[in-house]
């Protein structure tokens, strides 16, 4: 079980805070890397964010451009043991690789349908080995990488069996040497040995507790819990080792440590917000769309992309629409 | 295979590019399979059980999702009118869009903007009299008019105005008195949250957290609940006693009549000069107000009249409405099949179709857009025809590369230039073009050997016609 601890980030075009993030990750370092795709693919806000838990800001790096260390839309990041962080760029459909310090590395990756090609990565997974897999979403398969982006291998095809993909988003490496892919389009996640043979299935049929939508990404941790990022119903659905689905989390974001310094500085906005009652009767949404709920409610999860784990299991949700990451942390 | 004549086709193809935006002949086919009665029924009963397309545009287009700017909320309807099966489900709200203009200079949250959009979408079909009051508690309309500042101690007239003179009477058909008595009835008819939200507009603030939706809200201790006489009737009116009054009014038939006769079959005169100007067809007009208080006026109603009227059908008013620019370029990239999965490349779309002259949540002013032949200036007129020239001149575009395979699995290459631009055509939706275009297209397509140039240029000659600018 998880509780919630803290929010982090502030929408910001530039520097400090988050515009349309997309994913997370805890490096080595301890530090927070979080991707930005910016409001309208352009040049202001497209960039990694790098930050602590602290809510300490370390600088940027990673801006729109079309050169080597430059990115046009970050889709998807992961670090490795040995601090090198790699970030898919889903529409130049490479694999950026930077150190640490944001000092850019390298950079693979050709767009096509073929094997070897990508088509709009959005998920990188990296295992003990530093075997990299991507989720090649429009081609719907995984392709399997070394490092230094030799193909070593590609699993899945389009369609709805067991093994193939729609639309695949979100991909993790598990504590029990699997894949976790959120296979999008199907409403499921597949786990998946490292050769690509399915291992099993989260999916409405096989509990209808479930109630999964368009899931965009689901980890799992070391008591083999899974964390699913239900990004068409605007949740965090934890399903424990059994498959009995035990919280079905809809968000309680607070004010972070820069949005609290925004707000402190801008009285009249922040006089007026106290005044406000945000969480409000939502009765006069007749359809009680998610989506709806989460434009008015500011606290709930508002487009949950990614759901990642630190070393302590802390459980960090990036939210695209609102900008900003919440923690959760075992009970 | 679907065997009919090419006037039915030239038909159904008339209602498709009215009650939506034009159709392929692959389209066509499908819908021939039917009765022209049961197209008008299938189009006047779309299904709203949630489809994919909406996700899509949410993943792969995330302004178009969180929306801090209108551009993106205007985004996500582009993709729903390019990809929709059902197409009048999108026009019906660009209908009112027209009608009930709302704009960014005021709102701001492209949010608020696109919430309007989906009530005119759900409610736009319905009864007129429900229409209007989901219109008095939307919160774009409601700031867009100042209503939040319509106070019982304190009236602000911009809404009860607007009310009677743009969207339901039309100028002429009541007193000063009835405004003042209009804008007292909703008083009180608020946005929850108005200093924060108002604050946040003022600084075109999304900070924290992005933006945050509005909500109506009614505050009785703001209204003002005494006696009042509106339009010859006394009582304790609040606004939807307002709004009964309102649509019992004949003014109000004709003024919705005459604005559906517009927007679906021939361009009328500019709205500000109906008071004195006649109806084009003052005939189907009082069919269309029959039809509106036979129905109880329901909007379902008087389309399924005016679709299936003798003078909607009539070859007199085919090509007699120049296309709006949204409507003209979701007819072009339906067309193009560029966005079978939305991608950036939506965003320089939509900047051309403002540049044509229509930035949708963005009216000129509050009377929306002056349509028909003022969509059309020099300078826009070429922003057409570049557009559409560009995309489906485009044999990498999926609908363009279908339709010349279509050709070439017929042996294109034995055909005659007469029989290529006949073929044409009927690929975009059996377009009619006067003698003296398709004797241009066939002259062209004698001039040019290589097969897919050549169909490829002869589709890119017809959208540089003047009949494609019409619906």
């Amino acid at each position: 079980m998880i509780e919630y601890m803290l929010t982090l980030g502030i929408v910001a075009m530039e520097g400090r805070g988050f515009e349309y993030p997309t994913d997370s990750v805890t490096a080595p370092n301890g530090r927070l890397y979080v991707p930005n795709k910016s409001r309208d693919f352009g040049e202001r806000g497209v960039r990694l964010t790098v930050l602590d838990i602290e809510s300490e800001f370390y600088g940027t790096f990673g801006t729109y451009g079309e050169s080597k260390g430059q990115l046009q839309s970050p889709s998807a990041v992961e670090s490795t043991k040995d601090g090198r962080i790699l970030v898919c760029d889903d529409y130049t459909h490479t694999v950026n690789l930077f150190d640490l310090d944001g000092v850019f590395l390298d950079r693979w990756g050709m767009h096509g349908e073929g094997l070897k090609e990508l088509n709009g990565p959005s998920g990188v997974a990296v295992d003990s080995n530093n075997n990299v897999y991507i989720s090649d979403t429009r081609n719907h398969r995984i392709q399997k990488f070394s490092i230094d982006g030799v193909h070593l291998g590609s699993f899945g095809e389009r369609g709805m069996r067991k093994g193939q993909f729609e639309l695949p988003w979100g991909i993790s490496f598990t504590p029990r040497n699997t894949l976790c892919v959120a296979d999008w389009g199907n409403s499921r996640v597949q786990e998946l040995t490292l050769d690509g043979e399915v291992s099993s299935v989260i999916d409405n049929f096989s509990n209808s507790d479930y109630e999964l939508k368009y899931p965009s990404s689901a980890v799992i941790d070391n008591n083999g819990t899974t964390y699913i990022a239900d990004w068409g119903n605007e949740r965090i659905k934890v399903i424990d080792a059994g498959g009995a689905m035990v919280q079905n989390l809809r968000g309680e974001a607070t004010i972070s440590k820069w949005a609290s310094e925004f707000l402190s500085s801008n009285a009249e906005e922040n006089n007026a917000r106290l005044a406000s009652n945000l969480e409000v009767d939502l009765d006069f949404l007749e359809d009680h769309d998610p989506h709806s709920e989460s434009a008015h409610i500011e606290k709930y999860f508002w487009s949950p992309v990614s759901v990642k784990l630190d070393h302590l299991d802390r459980v960090y949700v990036t939210e695209t629409n609102r900008h900003r990451i919440q923690v959760y942390q075992q009970t | 295979m679907v065997i009919a004549d090419k006037k039915e086709y030239e038909l159904r193809a008339h209602l498709l590019r009215r009650a939506g935006f034009g159709s392929t002949k692959k389209e066509l086919e499908q819908y021939l399979r039917n009765s022209y009665e049961d197209t008008v029924e299938y189009l006047l009963n779309p299904n709203f059980d949630d489809w994919m397309g909406d996700h899509l545009v949410r993943r792969f287009d995330g302004e178009a999702s969180g929306m801090i700017n209108a551009p993106g909320a205007s985004r996500n309807w582009l993709y729903r009118m390019i990809s929709t099966t059902n197409p009048l489900t999108e026009k019906i709200p660009l209908l009112w869009h027209s009608i009930f203009a709302t704009g960014v200079p005021k709102v701001i949250n492209g949010r608020v903007l696109f919430d309007q959009i989906n009530m005119l979408r759900k409610y736009g079909t319905g009864r007129l009299d429900n229409l209007l009051l989901q219109l008095s508690r939307d919160p774009a309309m409601i700031v867009w008019l100042d209503n939040q500042e319509n106070h019982k101690d304190a009236i602000n007239e911009n809404w009860g105005r607007e009310l009677l003179e743009l969207f339901s009477m039309g100028v002429g058909n009541y007193t000063e008195e009835d405004v003042k008595e209009c804008a007292r009835a909703f008083t009180g008819w608020s946005i929850g949250n108005t200093e924060y939200m108002m604050v946040r507009a003022k600084r075109d603030s999304d900070w924290p957290y992005g933006r945050i939706a509005y909500h109506f809200e009614y505050l009785e201790d703001d209204h003002d609940s005494e006696q009042r006489t509106f339009l010859g009737q006394t009582g304790n009116f609040n606004g939807e006693d307002i709004i009964r009054i309102i649509c019992e009014q004949e003014s109000t038939a004709r003024f919705i009549s005459r604005h559906l006769y517009h927007f679906f079959v021939a361009d009328e005169a500019p709205v500000p000069s109906w008071g004195t100007i006649a109806p084009r067809d003052p005939e189907a007009i009082d069919q269309l107000v029959a039809s509106y208080f036979d129905s109880n006026h329901n909007i379902t109603e008087m389309l399924r009249v005016l679709f299936n009227s003798d003078f909607f059908k009539s070859k007199d008013v085919r090509y007699q409405k120049v296309k709006g620019p949204a409507e003209f370029a979701a007819s072009v990239l339906r067309l193009s099949g560029q966005f079978e999965i939305p991608h950036r490349e939506m965003i320089p779309k939509y900047r051309q179709i403002v540049w044509m002259g229509q930035e949708l949540s963005n009216p000129s002013s509050v009377e929306g857009w002056h349509e028909g032949k003022e969509w059309v200036d020099t300078g826009t007129l070429i922003e057409r025809i570049n557009f559409a020239s560009e995309q489906l001149g485009n044999y990498e575009n999926p609908g363009i590369k279908a339709i010349v395979n279509t050709f070439m699995a017929e042996n294109a290459k034995f055909l005659s230039g007469e029989e290529l631009v006949e073929k044409s055509l009927e690929q975009l939706g059996y377009q009619e073009v006067s003698d003296k275009t398709r004797a241009i297209l066939v002259e062209y397509s004698e001039e040019i050997d290589d097969i897919v140039s050549k169909i490829t240029g002869i589709i890119r000659l017809i959208t540089t016609s003047k009949e494609f600018q019409l619906a």
